[in-house]
């Protein structure tokens, strides 16, 4: 009989997936025009791994821009840069979590790639337009999000539990504070300088 | 005295106060470049244009940006000339910068109808009516190049004297040591060391000559103010390097090198000095907005015209003029030439702002060591004449569109034969909108009251 409850218990768990919210509310920024591109994110969760997805995530040179400015991607994700310009570019990192890697220059229609293998932030330039910038956010977690300009954000399918969230913004100071999970969870944040 | 000489001094006093009511008018200085980036009016710096007030001294010393500037204050978006982040690969890159997102122009434009009467050599009357349609016009170029550095130029058209580029400056802000402290800046400019008084920061239409445009050289000393625009007692405009800097929110400093004073030879256009003259400056403010801008424990009144301050320093000009040959000839026509081999300048500044009042002043105490050389025996004359300088101007906001300013000026030359030389200068002042204003002023020659000028001056700026 315990046995069989045993079995029924097991089995019972593998089927039905843990209780799932989300985190969602609005990041304030102080000191910048708007409030986007500010990375919302789960920190590591201890005892928790989760493997570097297959699929490929892209960034698009076009029009001297890089497209999205800034990219969040869980740790051992492959970026794709993709030249839409007829122009040549280049992408490179000044910042050693990313090996400071130089990707050389390619012309239109081509892509190159790099597979960010740790916890970083990677600050992506051009040498050829020295304007161009954007930001790759490699985090140990699949649970992220960036803001809109209104500041206002949304992490799906976070499962019930606390967590350290995590904020990072290209031009404000980091922030973080523990969030407790239980379905839909506002959590709001003020960054600043 | 002879008659003869005394006539003849009293003919040279009469053309020096002539000079001095007719006098120079004040350059322009309100810069609507600014208005446009930041998209703010020209009343968040000037309590009437041009004089500044308390926010907007603190935006000038901070290299033309707001105290603890933020990225959402500037609303025209600057052209990136290299991201942020190729901070991080200095120097295998070039640091970023960036430039106005327009080309940064502006544009100033005075029109004066001047009412003047003077006095000739038969104890005449000549009065005059002059339309002087335009009396100025400034077109402006002025900007922040990323971070730490600006700039700042003026090209003016004024009746009478043509074209002349009366400012090109570079600056370079906090570039060593806390923010605010170490700042310098390089080219042509009114030097700090006239900061509140140069004429670029006086709401009057009329310059105070008398600081400013002194002219020491004389068979005896000098008698009155120079022909020279910028006269040799302390320059109003320099071609200097200066640094300057706020420390502690309330101390202020510049020390500056520059070009001497007196002439340059038209022939060559060069300084004619073998050496250089230096000027330093030193203020203390008490109460109200910290030079800075700062504001930590402070409740100050939405009036942005109005504090409760007194701002105080002294301030010093040296240098040697021996390279420089001046020729004068005394009252009965003989030739001298005569050489400065040495001119010192040390003076006050007070400035006092209560309510709707400021008070302001300078006391200026000059040494010129003068090598008189008679032309025609060559006999030398080694004289050290001194000559005081003061004036004392009231500035009062009677409602920010009506302004009142009543100034007096009083000039005792070195010569101790002349006349000093005291004027009266009453200004009103009606704001019709933030950038444009009417100007009514009266200045009058205390001690002749023929010599005096009406002006009705239009001045407005886009």
């Amino acid at each position: 009989m315990m046995r069989r409850l045993l079995f029924s218990s097991l089995a019972l768990a593998l089927v039905t997936p843990a209780a799932a919210g989300d985190i969602h509310g609005k990041v304030v920024c102080k000191g910048t025009r708007d409030c986007a591109d500010a990375v919302v994110y789960v920190d590591a969760i201890p005892g928790k791994s989760f493997p570097a997805p297959q699929a490929h995530e892209k960034i698009n040179q076009q029009n001297l821009v890089f497209e999205p400015h800034v990219l969040p991607v869980l740790i051992g994700t492959t970026v794709d840069f993709l030249n839409s310009d007829t122009v040549q570019h280049n992408v490179f990192s000044p910042d050693a979590c990313a090996e400071k890697f130089n990707l050389g220059t390619w012309p239109k229609g081509q892509i190159r790639s790099y597979t960010f293998k740790k916890d970083c932030v990677a600050t992506l330039l051009c040498k050829v337009h020295a304007e161009m910038e954007a930001f790759v956010v490699a985090v140990p977690t699949p649970y992220f999000a960036v803001t809109k300009a209104d500041g206002s954000y949304r992490i799906a399918d976070v499962p019930d539990g606390a967590y350290t969230v995590k904020v990072w913004h290209p031009k404000l100071k980091a922030t973080s504070k523990p969030v407790t999970v239980a379905g839909a969870t506002d959590t709001a944040f003020e960054i600043a300088r | 005295m002879p008659t003869t000489i005394r006539l003849a001094c009293r003919l040279a006093i009469s053309a020096a106060a002539l000079l001095a009511v007719l006098g120079s008018f004040s350059p322009a200085s309100a810069v609507p470049v600014f208005a446009r980036k930041y998209q703010t009016s020209c009343q968040t710096c000037h309590i009437v244009f041009p004089k500044l007030n308390a926010f907007g001294e603190a935006f000038r010393l901070n290299g033309y940006r707001m105290p603890a500037e933020t990225e959402e204050q500037v609303k025209e978006t600057p052209t990136s000339l290299g991201a942020e982040a190729y901070k991080k690969t200095w120097p295998s890159m070039v640091y970023p910068s960036s430039i106005p997102g327009h080309v940064p122009i502006a544009i100033n434009i005075k029109m004066a109808d001047v009412y003047s009467s003077s006095v000739d050599g038969a104890d005449r009357s000549i009065t005059r009516n002059d339309f002087q349609f335009p009396q100025e016009v400034n077109l402006f170029t002025a900007g922040t190049l990323g971070e730490k550095f600006g700039f700042l130029a003026e090209l003016t058209f004024e009746e009478g004297a043509g074209v002349s580029i009366e400012r090109a400056q570079f600056t370079a802000n906090s570039v060593a040591g806390p923010e605010h402290a170490v700042n310098f800046k390089v080219g042509m400019f009114a030097p700090d060391l006239a900061d509140g008084f140069q004429e670029m920061w006086l709401m009057t239409n009329n310059g105070i000559d008398t600081m400013f445009a002194y002219d020491p050289i004389g068979v005896r000393g000098g008698t009155g103010v120079a022909e020279e625009p910028n006269g040799i007692s302390i320059p109003a405009s320099v071609k200097a390097i200066e640094f300057y800097g706020v420390a502690k929110h309330r101390f202020f400093y510049t020390v500056g090198i520059t070009s001497g004073l007196g002439p340059v030879p038209a022939t060559s256009g060069n300084d004619p000095h073998s050496g250089k003259d230096w000027y330093a400056r030193f203020d203390y403010k008490f109460g109200g907005m910290g030079l800075d801008g700062d504001t930590t424990g402070k409740n100050l009144p939405p009036e942005n015209w109005r504090e409760n301050s007194v701002r105080v320093g002294v301030l010093g000009y040296q240098g040697t003029g021996n390279d420089v040959a001046f020729d004068v000839t005394d009252e009965l026509g003989a030739p001298f030439g005569v050489a400065d081999r040495r001119y010192d300048r040390v003076g006050l500044y007070v400035s006092w702002f209560w309510r709707d009042l400021n008070v302001f002043g300078a006391y200026l105490h000059g040494t010129d060591a003068l090598t008189v050389t008679d032309q025609t025996t060559l006999a030398q004359n080694k004289i050290e004449p001194a000559y005081d300088s003061w004036f004392v101007q009231a500035d009062y906001v009677i409602r920010p569109p009506f302004q009142v300013s009543l100034r007096y000026e009083d000039l005792n030359p070195g010569d101790p034969t002349a006349q000093s030389i005291r004027l009266g200068n009453a200004n009103f002042s009606y704001l019709m909108r933030a950038n444009i204003k009417l100007m009514l002023e009266y200045q009058l020659d205390l001690q002749e009251s023929k010599n005096y000028n009406l002006a009705a001056v239009l001045r407005f700026a886009f």
